[in-house]
């Protein structure tokens, strides 16, 4: 098989490159996000006509399965953009390149750490990163007087609320992303920084009982994913929400409302973190000329882009320079997500780490409808993740 | 005489031109792959010997990397030109030395197609490794295909054919199996026995097909149904093409496993692991029997909701006293008519948390919430009903016009006769209606057990996997498991052979009741 | 039937039955519909079927939205939609209508091969064929064409309307055929003048499968289509649905206008599917 497929790449190759000069860069960006890149794409066509950059927005749900499909048979975009946690994946098939030999350090300087240190995997950096993604907490202003700062805070907030058939708290539970800001909270963690599982803990079996007393005890609902979530806070019944940056066009325009950090665990009296998503641009190994697509890449992470994203779009940009305007760095969104960061634990971008979201998902459906225990629940997760990872190796 | 055997020579000669090419490409493919590398590898140690380098190499000693004290993945390296060391600006020289550091010596063809192969050794014993033999050959071509080879070979053949058939009647067949050993000696002289082998044996079969002969009858049909035929071919060879082959190739696939953009031949690991359970229990979701064990019970309750529910209304629209019946049939097939992802998500919305639609109905009623995905009774309920929603139109289709064929006159003579409704029901309507809904239980059968939109958007497989049919299992093998296609494709086949079980089967067993 | 009034219970009965499922066919639709023309990003958390309130904004946006190079999105994607389902028709129907023909009309070695192997074709799951049809399509150099997705959708439809049309043709009287070759009329002659318009129920459903499944299909459209110009109606819609959240009123809005050409089409050519598909197998 494997000298068939030579046999077809090189028929290819021998056809000749049909493709004109340019950059083909996809995404899955919608709304005012899509808005700030085409700006931004629009720039740089202007400065470099002979080497124009052309945008692809792709659906989010196909998104990865179409670069799986296309890049290996040299089909695929120049570049694209998406969240850092199949970097390990991709980067094992060689289907992205590696980008250090065009980066110094003045150059990576400019990103923050945390957001730079996502597009590394075993040591070489596989992109450079454009935006930060994690949970904060919604407030509405008229049902809390004052945003709560632990989580004892918002069980007080709980009966009120309930006596409106309402919750305290809205947030996509059944999903460990949503789940993840009490994992980490209780110290759990799901792998280590050499990748291995650290599922199965006692602290992430604390988190699940809490999350499960949340639920038990009315603070939160049973199973809720973003759009009930909205739904919720829209309608004021609930009065607070854990959700990330893209909740605020989810919000109603009467709704009074703010954004602050996430609350301190009581239980363990350790802040609540979120996972942290790293969204940055990738270079298909297969690019055409990944010279100018190295160039497009800079010109998408600079200063003038940055801003123009972080105002445009409210996107928490990684590029620190962006928040030298005094209007960025106080802008009432912004500030509490990058508080946040302090905060915040990075998605493991391993390629085990994909397995791991339905298998714990299930998990947490179980324990959150009180039907199952979270030892033996944890437990049975590792078994089944294990047991994938034995089989793709 | 001639003339029909360089017609069964010409069958002989395209089928084995084809496995010849196969051979070739397959063959050069290595050989250049081999070729290369081994370039690659001399000029690696010439460096290393401070020996002389073959020309058309780029080969230079490269540094270890150096990294950024603030970035450890920002690694800079040096390349030694002449006696001194400058910046290192090649980037495919770069990777291959970082590669070399994660993963050892490097010796391979590059993967985009250009022909040139990269090798990476150590050029002295202490590690980690400061300096880097790499060597990068120019592009080269594979050996082109050989067409005056393959010409000659097919003149060479064609010529002994005819002599064959020339000399007489098993001289003929001598003739053909010569003219097909002619074809197989390029295939040898190109390393393929295997190829050869196949080609030979080919002719030999069709040799024997010749004194049987059949050659002639099965050309003698051919040109007597060429109407036919002609008629058939648009059809079917965009069939083949775009179905049979993709088909043929979902069913290799189930033989290899893929990791990581390599396939590897692992025989029948694949069907063993699924068939085996894959190393779960019995009811654990994960289980193949188990998953089948769920299909099964979706089939089955899906089509006698759908027949059930279809024939009744169909029985209930032919009434000829019914007010409106028009305007009810357009509005009970609108289910078929919308695109169904956009139904199953509509339904998936409408069953999922406390303030989905049924619970909200529920309440209204004075009957308490159900947490639809949570069980796995209720999660199944809940696909069957969307599904149902989906399929009762086609069944209440197929047995309207079942029922419309059915002349008014045998109702009246049959209560005439003294028959109840039952009796009518019995002897009159279900005979007509069973051979329309035969062949439609068959295909309805058979898209209900493949049907994906609905569990993959509906239930999503909750709770954990346990709502899970084949299908989505086998998606899930593809897409979420780590991308192993292999297994997603052994799975397919085992799903197609279960229909094809079922389906001849299910003929037999009607085929039988009708006699 | 009799025409004997029946009892009123059984009136009532079946009225009864039917407004039921009535009910239960419309109450999904109308919540698409009521999604369509409510504000809001989210669908309300009540189950009434009636918006509390009624807007065109999700239309207008759907209608308005423009892409990088200021062209109408929702435009771009209907015509390629129309292109791609009208050309799926016709390949579908002339593919159909031809190997149903020689499949009913003659008597050919292999006939029941052929037979099978239309019906064993469906049973092969379609989302198995992804890959290696993207293989295929891309060795042909059709991907990314809207020739190689014409192909794959008529592909798909063949083998339901061969069956279809070869139990229709199956139907008409051999009479007509035998009569008009014994006057010397080529097969083709048969075939144009005297079979194909007998058959136009038949053809009538080869027809509106064909545009189903071209119209309403997603995940081939979005695997084989790279230029973001090329994209059909459902890919379009789809892409309102995020990463994270989702536009569920541009959602509904753009699912209620894909719906309403395939349901044109439904209702101008009901009247031949009943009837049409049982053709074959009701023979009196």
């Amino acid at each position: 098989m494997n000298a068939l497929r030579l046999a077809l790449l090189l028929a290819i190759g021998a056809c000749g490159d049909g493709r004109e000069p340019g950059v083909v860069l996809w995404h899955a960006y919608t709304g005012l996000e899509r808005t700030a890149l085409e700006q931004s794409a629009e720039h740089w066509n202007h400065a470099h006509p002979a080497t124009p950059l052309v945008l692809v927005a792709v659906p989010y749900e196909s998104f990865a399965d179409k670069l799986t499909s296309a890049i290996p048979r040299g089909n695929g975009p120049d570049l694209f953009i998406y969240p850092h946690d199949r970097i390990g994946d991709w980067a094992d098939a060689g289907t992205i390149e590696p980008l250090e030999f065009w980066v110094d350090d003045a150059h990576a300087d400019r990103f923050s750490e945390q957001a730079l240190a996502g597009m590394a995997y075993r040591g070489s950096l596989y992109g450079l990163p454009l935006a930060v993604k994690s949970l904060a907490l919604y407030v509405r202003t008229d049902l809390v007087k004052t945003p709560p700062t632990t989580t004892d805070e918002l069980f007080a907030l709980a009966p009120a609320m309930q006596a409106k058939r309402g919750f305290a708290l809205a947030y996509a539970n059944v999903d460990l992303y949503g789940h993840a800001a009490w994992l980490h909270g209780f110290g759990g963690r799901v792998m280590d920084d050499q990748g291995t599982l650290t599922i199965a803990t006692p602290e992430a079996a604390d988190a699940m009982k809490f999350a499960r007393k949340l639920v038990a005890d009315g603070v939160a609902p049973a199973d809720a994913g973003t759009p009930l979530v909205a739904s919720l806070f829209n309608e004021g019944k609930a009065a607070t929400a854990m959700s990330g940056p893209w909740f605020v066009a989810e919000i109603g325009k009467d709704v009074p409302w703010q954004v602050v950090t996430l609350p301190i665990v009581s239980p363990t009296g350790k802040p609540a973190a979120p996972f942290l998503g790293v969204e940055g641009i990738l270079m298909s190994a297969r690019a055409h000329d990944k010279q100018t697509a190295f160039a497009v890449i800079d010109e998408l992470t600079s200063d003038a882009a940055a801003t123009i994203r972080a105002r445009v779009a409210r996107q928490v940009v990684a590029n620190t320079h962006a928040y030298d305007d005094p209007q960025i760095a106080s802008d009432p969104i912004l500030r509490p997500f990058r508080a946040q960061l302090d905060h915040t634990v990075a998605m493991p971008n391993f390629p085990a780490m994909r397995m791991v979201w339905t298998p714990y998902q299930t998990a947490l459906g179980e324990v959150l409808s009180g039907r199952a225990d979270p030892g033996t629940q944890l437990l049975a997760v590792e078994r089944e993740v294990n047991g994938y990872l034995v089989g793709a190796k | 005489m001639i003339g029909r055997q360089l017609r069964d020579f010409a069958v002989v000669a395209v089928l084995a031109l084809i496995i010849a090419t196969a051979a070739f490409v397959a063959v050069r493919n290595n050989e250049l792959a081999a070729r290369q590398i081994a370039l690659a590898e001399r000029a690696a140690a010439a460096l290393r010997d401070h020996a002389e380098l073959p020309p058309t190499v780029n080969a230079v000693i490269v540094s270890a990397a150096t990294p950024s004290p603030r970035h450890p993945f920002l690694r800079k390296r040096q390349v030694l030109v002449g006696d001194r060391w400058q910046p290192l600006q090649d980037k495919l020289l770069y990777d291959a030395a970082m590669r070399f550091d994660r993963e050892g010596a490097v010796s391979e063809l590059l993967g985009d197609a250009s022909g040139r192969a990269l090798v990476a050794r150590c050029t002295v014993d202490t590690r980690p490794c400061p300096r880097i033999a790499v060597a990068l050959t120019s592009p080269a071509r594979p050996a082109p295909y050989p067409f005056l080879v393959i010409i000659g070979v097919l003149g060479l053949g064609t010529a002994l054919a005819a002599a064959g058939a020339l000399l007489g009647p098993v001289a003929r067949r001598g003739g053909l199996f010569a003219g097909a050993g002619a074809l197989a000696v390029p295939a040898l002289l190109w390393h393929a026995p295997v190829a050869a082998t196949v080609i030979l044996l080919l002719g030999a079969g069709v040799a024997l097909a010749q004194q049987a002969a059949l050659t002639d009858r099965i050309a003698a049909a051919m040109i007597k149904s060429r109407v036919a035929l002609s008629f058939l071919t648009p059809a079917a060879t965009a069939m083949f093409v775009l179905v049979a082959a993709p088909f043929a190739i979902g069913i290799l696939l189930g033989f290899h496993d893929h990791h990581h953009g390599t396939w590897t031949f692992v025989g029948l690991s694949n069907f063993s692991e699924i068939l085996s359970g894959g190393g779960h229990s019995l009811d654990d979701p994960l289980n193949f029997w188990f998953i089948l064990g769920v299909t099964v019970l979706w089939t089955v309750a899906n089509i006698v909701l759908h027949v059930t529910i279809g024939v009744a209304l169909a029985l209930a629209l032919s009434r000829k006293w019914l007010v409106g019946r028009g305007v009810f049939r357009m509005l009970l097939i609108l289910p078929w008519a919308i695109p169904n992802y956009i139904t199953a998500l509509i339904w998936h919305g409408m069953f999922e948390g406390e303030y989905g639609a049924i619970n909200s109905l529920l309440r209204l009623f004075g009957l308490s919430d159900v947490s639809w995905f949570s069980s796995w009774a209720t999660a199944f309920s809940a696909d069957v009903i969307a599904n149902t929603w989906l399929g009762f139109p086609f069944m209440m289709v197929v047995a309207l016009g079942a029922l419309e064929t059915i002349s008014p006159s045998l109702y009246e003579a049959a209560s005439v006769d003294g028959a109840n409704a039952w009796q009518r029901f019995r002897h009159i309507t279900l005979p007509h209606l069973r051979p329309a809904l035969g062949p439609a239980v068959a295909l309805g059968s058979i898209w209900t057990f493949n049907m994906f939109n609905i569990i993959y958007l509906v239930s999503r497989g909750k709770p954990g996997n346990a709502t899970n049919i084949l299908v989505t299992d086998a998606y899930r093998w593809a897409f979420e498991r780590g991308e192993r296609y292999g297994m997603a494709a052994a799975y397919a086949t085992i799903i197609f052979l279960i229909l094809l079980v079922w389906t001849v089967f299910g003929t037999r067993m009607v085929r039988r009741e009708e006699a | 039937m009799s025409a004997r009034r029946p009892h009123l219970a059984t009136m009532i009965g079946a009225y009864a039955g039917i407004a039921l499922l009535v009910a239960i066919v419309l109450y999904p639709v109308m919540l698409v519909c009521k999604k369509a023309f409510e504000p809001g990003r989210n669908f309300a958390l009540s189950a009434s079927p009636l918006p509390h309130s009624l807007t065109t904004a999700h239309f207008h946006e759907l209608f308005t939205a423009r892409g990088g190079h200021g062209e109408l999105l929702f435009l771009r994607a209907t015509l390629n939609s129309v292109l791609i389902a009208g050309a799926t028709t016709v390949v579908g129907v002339v593919l159909s209508c031809t190997a149903a023909y020689a499949l009913s009309q003659f008597r050919f070695p292999g006939r029941k091969l052929g037979l099978t192997a239309f019906l064993v074709v469906q049973m092969f799951p379609a989302t198995m064929l992804l890959l290696p049809l993207y293989v295929i399509l891309d060795k042909l150099a059709l991907l990314n064409s809207v020739a190689g997705l014409v192909l794959v959708y008529s592909t798909t439809a063949i083998p339901f309307c061969v069956w279809t049309l070869k139990g229709y043709f199956d139907t008409l009287p051999r009479e007509l055929a035998e009569a008009a070759r014994m006057d010397g009329a080529s097969p083709w002659l048969i075939f144009r003048r005297i079979l194909l318009p007998l058959a136009r129920p038949g053809i009538a459903i080869t027809a509106l499968f064909s545009f189903m499944t071209a119209w309403n299909e997603f995940i081939m459209a979005s695997t084989f289509m790279t230029d973001e110009s090329r994209y059909t109606l459902p890919v379009l819609i789809q892409q309102s649905v995020g990463q994270h959240t989702a536009d569920y009123g541009l959602f509904a809005a753009g699912a209620v206008i894909a719906s309403v050409p395939v349901m044109i089409a439904f209702y101008a050519l009901q009247k031949y599917l009943v009837g049409g598909l049982t053709a074959g197998a009701v023979k009196g």
